[in-house]
């Protein structure tokens, strides 16, 4: 099913791209957060996207099952960014250690903006690909129409 | 409808166009996959199967593009080519449904005429 499957693609890539920009929003709010839940400031994340190519058997269960088809997009992976947090002295915040530095996360608001940006972009590129979808399966409906 | 060629042409005509309109979405969903190569599939090759046998019953392989500047993180998929390729193969499929809708209203015509 040429057509539904080309709907599915674009849909596996407008999750992705969604859960890209939820992720970079993350990394936009908390920018400047310096105390979290296990300790030490918030940690920078990014995704790891990769093809669900599907061996053979996969493809045609795929095609049975109605899962994601093969060549659609997938996001395996959430990693932390190991980059060291920036150390900023303010022996007044809470979060001091002793020589009076607090850790800060190691994020760039213009990157993560561009970032964001990326995201988006994509996303409305997939969004007119599935109108282009829907409409080819219109048209075929349409054959049925009697003129 | 093995009656009627133009018609089996027609319907490889329309499948060879949605299993490239299917390449060209999946290399839209793969914009930012990394190391991910631009995909198509040979149509004169194809097409020419289509008219040599009537319906294509072997999938043609995809293909990979030449000529198309690698990103750093060894992706290739450019936004513009792709764009293009999904007005141009979608037109390509309208334009197959509305012969197909001819033929269909032809066999009408000749069907009330008598």
């Amino acid at each position: 099913m040429g057509l539904f499957d080309m709907m599915n693609i674009s849909a596996s890539a407008l999750s992705a791209e969604r859960q890209r920009a939820e992720v970079t929003s993350a990394n936009l709010a908390n920018a400047e957060t310096t105390h979290t839940d296990s300790g030490g400031p918030y940690v920078r994340q990014q995704v790891v996207f990769s093809e669900s190519s599907g061996s053979p058997f996969h493809t045609v269960f795929n095609g049975v099952g109605g899962g994601a088809p093969a060549g659609s997009v997938q996001l395996t992976n959430v990693v932390n960014d190991t980059t060291p947090p920036v150390m900023r002295y303010e022996p007044g915040n809470p979060d001091a250690d002793k020589s009076g530095y607090v850790a800060y996360p190691a994020i760039n608001p213009v990157s993560e903006m561009v970032d964001l940006m990326g995201a988006v972009r994509a996303y409305q590129l997939n969004a007119s690909a599935v109108g282009a979808a829907k409409q080819m399966i219109q048209e075929s409906i349409d054959i049925l129409k009697t003129s | 409808m093995a009656n009627i060629p133009m018609l089996d042409q027609l319907q490889g005509y329309l499948s060879l166009t949605t299993q490239r309109q299917q390449m060209v979405v999946q290399n839209m969903a793969n914009v930012d996959t990394p190391g991910y190569h631009t995909k198509d599939l040979d149509f004169q090759k194809a097409m020419q199967q289509v008219m040599d046998e009537g319906t294509s019953t072997m999938e043609p392989a995809a293909l990979q593009v030449e000529g198309l500047p690698e990103r750093p993180d060894g992706n290739n998929v450019n936004i513009d080519r792709e764009s293009l390729m999904l007005s141009q193969t979608q037109l390509q499929y309208q334009m197959g449904v509305q012969l197909v809708k001819s033929q269909f209203h032809t066999m009408l015509t000749a069907i009330k005429e008598s």
